[in-house]
């Protein structure tokens, strides 16, 4: 078990929760699919980023930023096939069964990658 | 929308991220940590927002707008993972992946609008010829 660092926390709460405001202002001010772009703004991505360079640096911060780019890539696409069908089950379900109907979707598909990419 | 709205969702969106985080961290089976490391977090508290706020079709807009960003996530990803591979530079690298991700978000966005809009001519013509066969056939 990795240990647990405040300033991880901090930073990923911070990106978090700008993400989510600045979603909401440009959906106001230009639609909600325009939102829905920065809803879709990798904070989790950039947050293990930053954290890395609190831990690393010099050669050991590139190959550890391009080790977890790669995992990273996995989870993205993953992302993608959620978006889609969270876009397909909201008017369909309502926005509450849809999106827990989406989220148990995300779970059991990262599920599968990850034994399927472990095994 | 006032300051204390924003404040809200400032709050949850911060929570949900460092809540995926957490998980992470103290899970004890490295399966669900490994799972919740690419938790798409701020999409689903943008969504849950919207869908209290607005009801389920707003939701339903930001989920498919977000479809574009996440797009735009693996272009930002591949970027980053390319220039650290090509210059070994680390802030450059983030850099220019965040400016990929908002550019090809964008551009994939007006790309399918454009499609569609392509697409909803070419019913139309369809739908227009057909009307003409008909009143041709009647007379």
């Amino acid at each position: 078990m990795a240990g647990l660092s405040i300033s991880a926390l901090l930073i990923r709460f911070t990106l978090g929760g700008l993400a989510v405001v600045i979603s909401t202002l440009v959906a106001r001010k230009l639609g909600e699919k325009a939102g829905g772009i920065f809803a879709a703004f990798p904070a989790v991505y950039l947050a293990a980023l930053l954290t890395a360079s609190l831990d690393f640096g010099g050669a050991e911060l590139v190959n550890y930023s391009i080790l977890l780019s790669k995992g990273a890539m996995v989870g993205m696409t993953i992302n993608i096939v959620i978006a889609i069908i969270a876009g397909y089950l909201l008017p369909r379900k309502g926005w509450k069964k849809g999106l827990a109907q989406a989220v148990g979707c995300w779970f059991i598909i990262s599920m599968a990658v990850v034994v399927l990419i472990s095994y | 929308m006032n300051t204390k709205d924003l404040l809200i969702r400032f709050l949850l969106g911060g929570a949900a991220v460092m809540l995926s985080y957490l998980v992470t961290v103290i899970s004890p089976w490295k399966i669900l940590a490994g799972i919740f490391a690419a938790f798409p977090a701020v999409m689903i508290t943008a969504v849950l927002m919207m869908g209290i706020v607005s009801g389920s079709k707003n939701a339903a807009k930001v989920a498919n707008g977000s479809v574009y960003g996440m797009i735009g996530g693996v272009v930002c990803v591949a970027t980053v993972w390319v220039t650290l591979t090509i210059s070994n530079n680390w802030l450059f690298s983030i850099f220019l992946g965040l400016v990929l991700w908002l550019v090809s978000s964008i551009a994939v966005s007006i790309a399918r609008e454009r499609m569609k809009n392509i697409h909803l001519k070419y019913v139309k013509n369809i739908v227009g010829q057909m009307r003409e066969v008909q009143i041709r056939h009647n007379k």
